[in-house]
C-alpha cells in the first residue's frame, strides 16, 4: 500500500481542527478514525494490482545514440477500474522516460504503456520491474504491487565510422577497375584479355595470345577476391583505458579502447565484404569472448554488431599465446590478421611480441591501435615544473610507443596508430594499401 | 510475467520467524529484569537497587522482623503512620503545607532525614537547624545509645541546635530523632564505618516503619501560582500529537518509493592517460630531473634529426653543428641544451624545456 498527499494533508486540516475546537482529545481521536476510516475504503475500493495482466513488445536492439521505443500493454481482467500510476523500471543508465506513466485502465479493456529509452552504454540491458500504484476512489491510499515482466534490449555499438565508407568503397572502386580504363599494376590476380589500347602499359602485352590473333592483345589484372580476413579485438585490461570524448554521450572521460577498435572493426568489415573478401570475428582475452566465423556478405555486420554489443574490457592481462594459438587454428590458408589492441611497450613485450613471428610467418599480421590525444596535450605542456614533469612522462611514453612500433615493423607486422577520429579511416586505408599492393 | 509483490500471506510466513525472535527477547528480557535487574528508583527508595536506593536497609530491616512499607502519597503516609515509625526520606518533595500539617496532626515516632525548613517546623517544632557542613566521618561523642553502638559514621548536611551527636548532625527532640543527610543509609555507604549500624538503630525502634520517599514533588508551594505546564490550553498538547500524525504522513507519503531500485553493472572508467600522469607524479615526487631531462631531450632530437636530413645514429657533433649552421646559433650553448647536465631545480628543468622548444622551432621554420 500506498499513501498520498491528501493523506497527509488530512493530517493538517484535522491539526487545525483540533487547535481550535472545544474537547481536543475527542477531535484528535476524531481525526484519527476519519483518516483511518478513508485510507481503509481507499484500499478496498482501489483496483487490484496483482490481478493486472502485462504483455511486452519483442526484444529490441538498437544503435548507441538512438531511441528504443519499449510498449507495453497493459491488460486488466479484474471487476474495479484501476487508476494511478505504472513505472517501468530499467537500469538508469537506459535513460528511461518518462520515469512515471499515469495509468487509467478500466474494468476488462487494456492499455498501451510507451517508454522511450535513450541509451548511454552499449550492451544488454534487462527490464527491472513494472510497478502499478491503484489509487481508491478517495485519493487517500493506493495499493501497489510490482511484477516481473521479461523484457531486453540490446544496444549495439554505434559504427560511427560509417560515414567513412562511401569513400572507401570508391577507393575500392577504383583499386578493383571498374573504371574504364584498366591498368598494370593494381592487383595481381590475371583477370582477363582484351584489345590493346593506345595508352596501355606496354609491358602488359600478351606475346603469345597476340600471336594467336590479328589484333595485340594485353592482359588485365584485378585485385585478388575472395581473401580471408580475421579480425582479433583485445578485450583484456588495455582495452578499458578511456580515449578521447564519448561521441555518445560526450563524456569527456572518453570512449574505452574497445569501443573504438569496434568502430574501426565495423568499417574494414564492411569494406571487405565488399571487396569480396571472407571476414571472421574473434574477441579475446583470455578466452574466447565472441566469435563470428565466415559471414557472407548480407548477414555480415547484423552478426558483427550482435557479437560486439555484449562486450565488456575485462581486467585481465590478455593472453598472447592463447589468442595466437586461437587465429593459427582458424585461419589453415594464409589471411590477413588483423588485431586490434594497444601499443603499450610492457604489455606487447611480454604478451604479443615473443609470439608474433609464429603469426607473422604463417598470416600478414596489421596491429591497429588508437592513439590517446591527452598524452600529445600533456607532451606540450610547460606552464610550471608540474606541467614539465608530466611532458617528460608523456614524451617518455612516446618514445616507448615509436620503438616498439619500430620493433613490430622489424618483424613484418603492418601498424596503423591513429588517433580515436581516425582510427577507422586509417585501418580501412591501409587494408586498400595491401590489397592495391597484391599483399594480401 | 509474474507478480513479484508478496502476498500478505507470504509476508507473515517470511517476517514470523523475525517476529518470534523479537518477541522471544522481549519476553526473555523483562523476566530477567524482573527477576535479578536492578530497580531504579530515587535516591532513599527502598525498592531502589541503585548506589543511592535504600533497599538493602530495608532488607536489614525485614531480616529483623521489621515490616518496612514504602509510602509515596500523604494520603498513605496519613493513613499509615499510626502506630510504626514515619521515617520521612525525602522530605524536599513534601511542599504542600496543609497537608504537612495534618501529617504532624498524627501522633507517634518519626525519624527525617535531612529535613527542610518548612519540615522541620511542622514535624519538629523549635528546633534550630544550620545548613552547610560536608559529609564526613565523624565520631559518635555523645551518649546516645544508637551513636555509642554504631560508633564511627558518615555525616554531615544540617546541624541542629543543642544536638552534641555527630557534632550536631544527629539529635533526639521528643518523638522526632533528626539526622542531616541519608548518605549513610544508602546501599552505597550502608557497609562502610557505622553506618549500618547507625541506621539499624536509628529505623529499627519499632516493629513496623512507614518509610514516606515520594517520587515527585507533592503539591504545590504556597505562594505558588499554576506551573507553566497548567497554563497552557489542553488543545495545544493535541495539537502538537495530530501534527506529529501529519509528519508522520508525510513521510509515509514521500518515503515509498515506486517500485524497486534498479542495480546496474557499472563500467571500469579508466582513462588511459592515467599512467602517464601518475609517471609525471612519480617524476615530480622523487625530483627525478635528469631522467625528465633526458625523456625531454631525447624526444627533441628525434624529431629534429630527420628533419636536419641526418641518420637516426648520428653522433652529437655531427648533430650540434648542423643544428648551428641551419639556425645560426652559438655551438656551445645548443651543445648544453641538448647534451649538458641535467638541470638543479625545477625551474632550470622548465626552463630547458622551453630552450629545447625554442631550438626545435628554429630548425622547423628556418
Amino acid at each position: 500500500m500506498a499513501l498520498t498527499g491528501r493523506a497527509a494533508l488530512l493530517a493538517v486540516a484535522g491539526a487545525l481542527i483540533v487547535l481550535a475546537a472545544p474537547a481536543p482529545a475527542l477531535a484528535f481521536w476524531l481525526v484519527v478514525a476519519v483518516i483511518v476510516l478513508a485510507v481503509v475504503v481507499d484500499l478496498a475500493l482501489a483496483g487490484s494490482v496483482r490481478a493486472l495482466r502485462f504483455e511486452r513488445s519483442d526484444d529490441q536492439r538498437v544503435r548507441l545514440g538512438e531511441t528504443a521505443e519499449i510498449t507495453l500493454l497493459v491488460a486488466n481482467p479484474g471487476r474495479r477500474r484501476v487508476r494511478g500510476l505504472l513505472r517501468d523500471a530499467w537500469p538508469p543508465s537506459t535513460r528511461p522516460a518518462p520515469r512515471e506513466h499515469d495509468l487509467d485502465v478500466p474494468a476488462g479493456e487494456r492499455r498501451r504503456v510507451t517508454t522511450t529509452l535513450r541509451p548511454l552504454r552499449r550492451g544488454d540491458f534487462t527490464a527491472a520491474a513494472v510497478t502499478v500504484r491503484a489509487l481508491g476512489p478517495l485519493g487517500v491510499a493506493a495499493r501497489q504491487g510490482s511484477h516481473r515482466v521479461d523484457g531486453r534490449v540490446r544496444v549495439l555499438p554505434p559504427f560511427l565510422s560509417r560515414r567513412h565508407l562511401p569513400a572507401k568503397l570508391a577507393r575500392l572502386r577504383a583499386i578493383e577497375g571498374l573504371n574504364p580504363v584498366q591498368i598494370r599494376g593494381q592487383g595481381t590476380e590475371f583477370d582477363s584479355l582484351r584489345e590493346y589500347v593506345v595508352g596501355d602499359d606496354v609491358r602488359s602485352i600478351d606475346w603469345r595470345a597476340t600471336a594467336r590473333r590479328a589484333d595485340v592483345v594485353v592482359r588485365t589484372w584485378r585485385p585478388e577476391r575472395d581473401r580471408r580476413v580475421l579480425i582479433v579485438l583485445d578485450t583484456g585490461r588495455t582495452s578499458a583505458g578511456r580515449v578521447g570524448v564519448d561521441p555518445a554521450s560526450g563524456d569527456p572521460s572518453g570512449w574505452p579502447r574497445l569501443d573504438w577498435g569496434m568502430d574501426a572493426a565495423l568499417l574494414l568489415a564492411a569494406l571487405c565484404a565488399r571487396a569480396g573478401d571472407r571476414v571472421d570475428f574473434l574477441a579475446y582475452d583470455r578466452t574466447i569472448r565472441a566469435q563470428v566465423a565466415g559471414g557472407g556478405r548480407g548477414d555480415l555486420l547484423p552478426g558483427l554488431v550482435t557479437a560486439m554489443a555484449p562486450l565488456e574490457p575485462e581486467l585481465v592481462e590478455a593472453d598472447a599465446h592463447g589468442m595466437v594459438a586461437a587465429v593459427l587454428a582458424r585461419a589453415k590458408r594464409r589471411c590477413l590478421v588483423v588485431v586490434l589492441t594497444d601499443l603499450n611497450a610492457t604489455a606487447l613485450d611480454e604478451g604479443l611480441l615473443p609470439v608474433l613471428p609464429q603469426l607473422a610467418s604463417r598470416h600478414l599480421v596489421l596491429l591497429a591501435a588508437v592513439a590517446d590525444p591527452r598524452v600529445a596535450a600533456l607532451a606540450a605542456g610547460r606552464d610550471g615544473a608540474a606541467e614539465v614533469f608530466e611532458a617528460a612522462a608523456a614524451e617518455r611514453q612516446q618514445v616507448e610507443r615509436r620503438q616498439v612500433t619500430a620493433r613490430l615493423r622489424r618483424h613484418g607486422v603492418e601498424v596503423v596508430d591513429a588517433l580515436p577520429g581516425d582510427l577507422a579511416s586509417a585501418l580501412a586505408d591501409a587494408y586498400l594499401n595491401l590489397k592495391a599492393a597484391g599483399r594480401l | 510475467m509474474t507478480s513479484i509483490t508478496p502476498t500478505i500471506t507470504e509476508r507473515w510466513r517470511s517476517w514470523r520467524g523475525v517476529l518470534g525472535a523479537l518477541g522471544a527477547i522481549v519476553v526473555v528480557a523483562t523476566l530477567i529484569v524482573l527477576v535479578s535487574g536492578t530497580r531504579n528508583g530515587g535516591r532513599l527508595d527502598v525498592e531502589a537497587t541503585t548506589p543511592q536506593g535504600a533497599r538493602a536497609l530495608a532488607e536489614l530491616l525485614r531480616a529483623q522482623g521489621v515490616e518496612v512499607n514504602q509510602v509515596t502519597t500523604f494520603d498513605d503516609a496519613i493513613e499509615q503512620a499510626e502506630g510504626s515509625l514515619l521515617v520521612v526520606a525525602r522530605p524536599e518533595f513534601l511542599v504542600d503545607a496543609a497537608r504537612l500539617a495534618e501529617l504532624a496532626g498524627r501522633p507517634g515516632p518519626r525519624l527525617l532525614i535531612a529535613p527542610t525548613r518548612p519540615v522541620l517546623q511542622a514535624l519538629a517544632p523549635g528546633v534550630v537547624a544550620s545548613p552547610g557542613s560536608s559529609e564526613v566521618v565523624r565520631a559518635a561523642g555523645c551518649d546516645l545509645k544508637a551513636a555509642v553502638l554504631a560508633g564511627d559514621a558518615l555525616l554531615g548536611g544540617w546541624s541542629f541546635g543543642g544536638a552534641t551527636c555527630y557534632r550536631g548532625t544527629v539529635a533526639v527532640v521528643g518523638d522526632a530523632t533528626l539526622v542531616g543527610s541519608g548518605s549513610f543509609m544508602t546501599n552505597e555507604k550502608l557497609a562502610q564505618n557505622g553506618n549500618a549500624a547507625l541506621a539499624m538503630n536509628l529505623a529499627g525502634t519499632h516493629r513496623r516503619v512507614t518509610w514516606f520517599a515520594p517520587r515527585s514533588p507533592l503539591g504545590v508551594p504556597e505562594g505558588g501560582g499554576k506551573s507553566i505546564e497548567q497554563l497552557i490550553p489542553a488543545n495545544v498538547g493535541w495539537f502538537t500529537w495530530a501534527l506529529g500524525l501529519a509528519v508522520l504522513l508525510t513521510a509515509l507519503w514521500r518515503g515509498r518509493r515506486l517500485g524497486p531500485v534498479v542495480e546496474e553493472r557499472l563500467p571500469v572508467v579508466v582513462r588511459a592517460a592515467e599512467t602517464v600522469e601518475g609517471r609525471g607524479r612519480l617524476y615530480r615526487a622523487r625530483s627525478a630531473r635528469d631522467r625528465a631531462a633526458l625523456a625531454l631531450r631525447e624526444a627533441a632530437l628525434a624529431r629534429m634529426t630527420p628533419r636536419l636530413g641526418l641518420a637516426a645514429t648520428a653522433g652529437q657533433n655531427e648533430i650540434v653543428t648542423a643544428i648551428a649552421a641551419r639556425t645560426g646559433q652559438d655551438g656551445g650553448q645548443i651543445h648544453r641544451i641538448l647534451y649538458g647536465e641535467a638541470p638543479t631545480g625545477d625551474a632550470a628543468l622548465v626552463a630547458l624545456a622551453r630552450d629545447l622548444d625554442t631550438i626545435e622551432r628554429q630548425v622547423r621554420d628556418s
